[in-house]
């Protein structure tokens, strides 16, 4: 029994790296704008998606991931300047259902592109499952962690160490005062969504080789995005990252023990209660009332 | 009360008008087409429950869909297990529905927008899952041979559904036009306009945005029920996220804070997914599966860039 749930521990670790990443975005976006992007999960399908179907054209994967993460950049750009930025001054519900709207439309065209089949990525490196205490992992879970690992110590570095990080998080903290020392907001706006679907799409890629890659796989990796930002207080980062491995663990646990149907379920009763209870997060910190 | 009984009339003309007119339509087209009309019927009636709740009451549901799934699991539930009638089961479906909205709102409408749509969306996802692995209402494979609506010996054919469809809606929007036309429905306003400020005036805010969204419930459960024994075959794909994101492209077409709106927004999204699902094969030869989706998802943000506040709004502003 001990050694099935190590197990789904080990599972959960692996698919809630891929929470956090999508998580991460999430919260740039919502620091940054203030908005919730429901197409979130999109930019990790369009990850996945486009470097499975490069790789399996006879691309090497490098490029092809590669290609992959400016490709999901460059939607994520475009899913700004086309549908965000000309709405900008609407109330807040209106922006949640613009991308509401982003990510039926981006579904359907992957849909379009790549059909329904699912299409598989060959793991990144060849090897031996990975065993620790006796659970196992298969290799590319060492890519998964990896990447979690580069991308939030990047992030890290950026906002503490650079001086676009610094105005940054001046423009966070106070949007009219930061613009009047000549911080532009709205490119911030428009970086945000390219950065934010760039480590979505990442996420695609690294995980495409365990789960395959389905034009329906974004709704599912969104919505979990969505409940490890909020177990993670919606707007911290390091919150993110451990907000994505809690799910993740307790996704799979409970999948394991009850049912797999209901690993989602599961996630979303927590995240019902964490709204309740501690809206600031599990790690945030004093409630912010807007 | 001058309004009040004024506009009361004024539905009652406009919604007789209408029921004439569906009943001529239903006896002469194809019941291909009677079916959709009692689906778009079926979906204006949830999206009218939404737009008092999100158009006049100014809040936001991603999960409305559950509710339409609530009346139906229930209707089809008791039908089949304890052998009520669709007339009691749909009712019972409503009365439900209402309860799940009345038990969730003391949770979720402490919340409000990004978190309340969050919130609403993740309960309307808890119930799907629900209805998934829950084996008393029939887990993935749902719930066959749900009995029909009858009359005495008179069993429903798709004519009838689409009149009963269609007499629900309209006293739906007849009893909606009443509230809206009060006291009530401007205290709603209020509230939409600014929760603190009506709250400043005396407004138990609390208490009305919980009534609404029960109201809203009742009216999708209500829906739901007749969907049921209309389809007389149900499963939990049919009452998903999507299904929500539809109701939500419906209030929005055809006007948020309107009455009338959701019909016109209903009928819109049903005829465009009809009419893509026919045209887009034709153009594009390649595309495979669910595409049209793209242009729903492409029309709502263009609607919502556009026209704000839906076509209905925008007709009544051009005549004024």
């Amino acid at each position: 029994m001990t050694a099935a749930i190590w197990q789904y521990v080990l599972a959960g670790v692996v698919v809630g790296a891929i929470y956090a990443l999508v998580a991460a975005g999430f919260v740039l976006i919502y620091q940054v704008t203030g908005l919730i992007n429901f197409a979130q999960g999109e930019f990790a399908m369009i990850g996945a998606m486009t470097a499975s179907a490069l790789a399996t054209g006879g691309m090497p994967t490098p490029e092809a991931a590669l290609i992959a993460v400016v490709v999901a950049a460059g939607v994520g750009g475009l899913c700004y300047v086309c549908a965000i930025r000309p709405a900008r001054a609407a109330a807040g519900v209106t922006l949640i259902f613009i991308t509401l709207g982003l990510d039926v439309a981006l579904r359907g065209l992957g849909l379009f592109v790549w059909g329904t089949n699912p299409l598989a990525l060959n793991a990144f490196s060849a090897g031996n499952a990975i065993q620790i205490f006796g659970g196992v992992l298969p290799p590319q879970a060492a890519w998964v962690l990896g990447t979690d690992l580069v991308v939030f110590a990047a992030l890290y570095l950026f906002f503490r160490h650079t001086y676009a990080g610094t105005a940054v998080r001046a423009a966070v903290a106070n949007p009219p005062i930061a613009s009047t020392f000549g911080i532009p907001l709205r490119t911030f706006a428009f970086w945000s969504f390219v950065a934010a679907a760039a480590i979505g799409g990442l996420g695609g890629v690294v995980i495409a080789p365990i789960t395959g890659a389905t034009y329906d796989m974004g709704l599912t990796l969104g919505l979990a995005g969505f409940v490890a930002a909020v177990l993670g207080g919606l707007d911290s980062l390091p919150g993110a990252l451990v907000g994505g491995f809690v799910l993740g663990i307790v996704e799979k646990v409970a999948g394991g023990l009850v049912s797999t149907g209901w690993e989602q379920g599961v996630g979303f009763l927590i995240l019902v209660l964490v709204l309740l209870l501690r809206p600031q997060g599990l790690l945030g910190r004093a409630v912010r009332r807007a | 009360m001058e309004v009040f009984l004024g506009s009361g009339l004024a539905y009652a003309r406009i919604g007789l008008i209408l029921l004439v007119l569906v009943a001529a339509i239903v006896w002469f087209v194809p019941s291909y087409y009677t079916g959709l009309l009692t689906l778009i019927a079926l979906y204006a009636l949830v999206t009218l429950g939404l737009n008092l709740f999100m158009g006049y009451g100014g809040q936001v549901s991603l999960g409305q869909a559950a509710f339409f799934g609530v009346g139906a699991y229930g209707s089809a539930t008791l039908a089949t297990r304890a052998h009520l009638t669709p007339w009691l089961g749909t009712l019972a479906g409503g009365v439900l529905a209402a309860l799940l909205a009345y038990a969730l709102s003391f949770a979720v409408l402490r919340l409000r927008e990004n978190l309340l749509a969050l919130a609403t969306l993740a309960l309307g996802i808890v119930v799907t899952v629900a209805f998934n692995e829950w084996d008393f209402v029939g887990g993935s494979s749902g719930i066959k041979d749900i009995p029909g609506f009858a009359l005495g010996a008179y069993v429903f054919d798709p004519r009838a559904y689409a009149i009963l469809a269609w007499l629900l809606l309209l006293i739906g929007i007849w009893f909606a036009g009443n509230l809206v036309g009060s006291t009530y429905g401007r205290t709603l306003i209020a509230i939409a306009n600014g929760e603190l400020g009506a709250q400043t005036l005396g407004v138990d805010s609390v208490r009305l945005k919980r009534q609404i969204f029960v109201l809203a419930g009742a009216y999708a459960g209500i829906a739901g029920g007749v969907y049921a024994s209309y389809q007389s075959y149900i499963d939990p794909t049919q009452f998903g996220f999507l299904l929500s994101v539809n109701f939500v492209l419906m209030s929005v077409i055809g006007g948020m804070r309107t009455l009338w709106g959701a019909v016109v927004g209903a009928t819109v999204v049903v005829a465009l997914t009809q009419i893509l699902q026919t045209v887009v094969p034709i153009v594009l030869p390649s595309a495979r599966g669910d595409f049209q989706a793209f242009f729903l998802g492409a029309i709502l943000i263009a609607m919502l860039i556009l026209l704000p506040r839906g076509l209905v709004a925008r007709l009544s502003e051009a005549r004024a």
